[in-house]
């Protein structure tokens, strides 16, 4: 592809075969309504203004770059930096987007916001802001991950959300997100829904994209004054992939940049055990985008497996699809067992418990690191933190809290 | 003339409206299926939608869902389904039958899926994820092999779109009658009816009206301002209650939902 004309996605929502809106009928008007309205306030200074004041001082960006240093060490290799999106209110790269997303449905005049979640991360992000501005807020989550995601499904609540568990399908965030869509095609005058992950019909992969594009705007600030240049390699998880969309967009013309984005890899790509459709997937359409999805031959959707609630999705962002067969962003899985292990490796070296999520790209990172050159600088987006897996991961490994 | 266009103009010569029903493919399983549909076609019923059960069903409430799940645990195809409806036709040649199901599915089969809908004498296709702007290279081939690709037309729908739409369909349209999913409570109002009469102003095509008809009431009044109406979540509700060793009472119960709905907008 020629990266210099990077400019997706096009007037019709599509990187080139992937995205798209593949929706019911009664939806569209409330997409090109979605639509209309954020192409007017991307051009509206006093609106940007806004989103950038409660980044500043709700989220508390520019979150910083870290170096892990003792990991670094232990590990032998590049240079490891950590963004850090774990440190935002609510304790994820979430709130880039919800925070936007709100003050958009705001001008739309709506009174009610529903969003989807999975490790309740984008849940928490969004009930906060439903918070913050006064506005009914109804969370879609399913049974399965209501069970290990408990302690951010207490949140939710407290913040005044109403949290609806969802036990069709296989009771993960695929189905969540059916029920969402469900709930908004009934309540689409008044409701806005805030999809959580650059995944969905057009135009939600661009506004998502867009809002976490803030994390990699400020890693080049960054890297700029840290290093005099750009990072070697950009590593992120992906599962639906907002915090990698993020972090990557604005890297996507920067050649010399390597990016990976990496998948829920569950028991191993090979078992057919995972959540990782870029790795093992095949082209379809679900959730309202054409992109790289875990199916059968029949175009039934399969059940993932990952321990990270918040990745196991069957779908990924059509953005990536793109990516992915483009060349551009190279595609990796990591397994729960690896995944588990940079979990215990991070929080014991640095001190910082990360996300089960992000614990998958920390994995890859420590794979490779130890085979580049001690000056390659490697930079991982930490996009959240690891209260919220706690029990879970207490729970895989035997222990009882 | 295609079969649809036959079955309206033979109900507007007799001045009747259509009743046209939805039942899911394979639900409670394909055999007990094929013998619904053939009860359906015994009744008088003048087009069958037969719903391909997916995974995601996203527009459906409840009932259709529920559907889809129990058709799903018997694992079977695309062309399991559309070979059934072959078997069908064979016996049924005049009545159409409509395949209603999400893109994933029909993507499954690739560039044999044209083929194949031709070859089991599929008459139309409604998906429900398929917005015009997505459809235009899946219309040409499915026009090249004279089926219909029948359109939804939702309360949220603006003229101009609808304009735009009208400009592409063929078969007959769907008025969605509410904002929600299938099978959710429909109120009647005078603006639901004369929505329906306005659209009929811009188009030759016959027009029906779905979603939440689950009774004669409603299917009467909703008949009056259109050319026929789709009954779909009443039926699967009671096929769920299938019980192989009562397969009778089924068409039974079956059957009487279908005189009276018939009742209510002859």
């Amino acid at each position: 592809m020629s990266k210099e004309n990077y400019d997706f996605p096009d007037k019709d929502g599509r990187f080139g075969e992937f995205g798209g809106k593949y929706v019911s009928e009664t939806l569209i008007s409330a997409l090109d309504e979605l639509e209309c309205t954020y192409e007017e306030v991307k051009k509206d200074k006093s609106f940007l203004a806004e989103v950038k004041n409660d980044l500043e001082t709700f989220v508390g960006r520019p979150s910083p770059l870290y170096f892990a240093q003792r990991w670094t060490e232990n590990l032998g290799g590049a240079k490891i930096y950590l963004k850090r999106e774990d440190l935002n209110h609510t304790g994820a790269h979430k709130i880039n987007n919800t925070v936007g997303q709100v003050l958009l449905a705001k001008k739309m005049g709506k009174k009610r916001i529903i969003a989807e979640t999975g490790a309740g991360q984008h849940g928490v992000a969004t009930a906060a802001v439903a918070a913050r501005h006064g506005l009914e807020c109804i969370i879609f989550m399913g049974d399965e991950d209501i069970e290990r995601q408990s302690p951010n499904v207490y949140r939710m609540k407290l913040l005044g959300a109403t949290v609806c568990s969802v036990n069709s399908g296989t009771k993960t965030l695929k189905d969540a997100m059916n029920e969402a869509m469900r709930d908004w095609v009934t309540n689409v005058d008044d409701t806005h829904y805030i999809i959580g992950s650059v995944a969905g019909p057009h135009p939600y992969p661009q506004i998502v994209r867009d809002f976490n594009s803030i994390v990699g705007i400020e890693l080049k600030d960054q890297s700029r004054g840290l290093f005099g240049r750009y990072p070697d390699k950009i590593i992120a998880c992906v599962g639906g992939g907002s915090n990698a969309m993020g972090i990557f967009y604005p890297f996507l013309k920067d050649n010399s940049v390597d990016l990976i984005g990496v998948e829920a890899g569950g028991s191993g790509v090979d078992s057919g055990m995972h959540a990782a459709p870029l790795s093992d997937g095949s082209i379809g359409v679900l959730h309202g985008m054409k992109t790289y999805l875990m199916q059968d031959q029949e175009g039934q959707i399969l059940s993932t497996h990952s321990v990270s609630a918040g990745l196991d999705y069957p779908g990924v962002g059509p953005e990536h699809s793109y990516l992915r067969d483009s060349g551009r962003v190279v595609y990796e899985a990591a397994t729960d067992e690896e995944a588990l292990d940079s979990f215990h490796d991070l929080t014991k070296t640095e001190g910082i418990m990360p996300a089960l999520e992000t614990a998958h790209a920390l994995a890859y990172a420590k794979k490779i690191a130890p085979d580049l050159d001690k000056e390659e600088i490697l930079v991982v987006n930490l996009s959240g933190r690891g209260d919220k897996d706690m029990a879970n991961v207490a729970k895989v490994e035997g222990l009882t809290l | 003339m295609s079969n649809i266009e036959k079955v309206f103009k033979n109900l507007k010569k007799d001045n009747k409206k259509a009743l046209i029903t939805y039942s899911v493919a394979g639900d409670p399983d394909l055999e007990s299926s094929e013998k619904i549909i053939r009860n359906f076609i015994l009744e008088g019923v003048d087009i069958i939608e037969v719903g391909v059960p997916f995974s995601d069903p996203m527009a459906e409430g409840p009932s259709i869902q529920l559907g889809h799940e129990r058709a799903l645990k018997n694992k079977i195809s695309l062309l399991d389904i559309m070979q059934m409806c072959l078997k069908i036709k064979n016996d049924h040649p005049n009545t159409p039958l409509v395949l209603m199901g999400y893109m994933n599915n029909f993507l499954s089969l690739k560039e044999n899926l044209f083929d194949e809908l031709k070859k089991n004498k599929i008459d139309g296709l409604i998906i429900v994820d398929l917005p015009y702007v997505e459809s235009n290279e899946f219309l040409k081939k499915l026009n090249d092999k004279d089926i219909d690709l029948i359109r939804l037309i939702s309360p949220t729908t603006t003229k101009e779109r609808i304009d735009k739409i009208l400009a592409s369909s063929s078969g007959y349209l769907y008025y969605i009658s509410l904002k929600g999913v299938t099978g959710s409570e429909l109120k009647i109002s005078d603006e639901l009816e004369n929505r329906v009469l306005e659209i009929k102003k811009q188009t030759k095509l016959p027009i029906v009206v779905g979603f939440g008809i689950k009774d004669a009431k409603t299917a009467k009044k909703m008949s009056l301002c259109s050319d026929g109406v789709v009954v779909g979540s009443k039926l699967v509700d009671e096929i769920g209650s299938f019980n192989p060793n009562k397969e009778n009472i089924l068409n039974q119960n079956l059957t009487s939902i279908i005189s009276e709905l018939k009742e209510g907008i002859s």
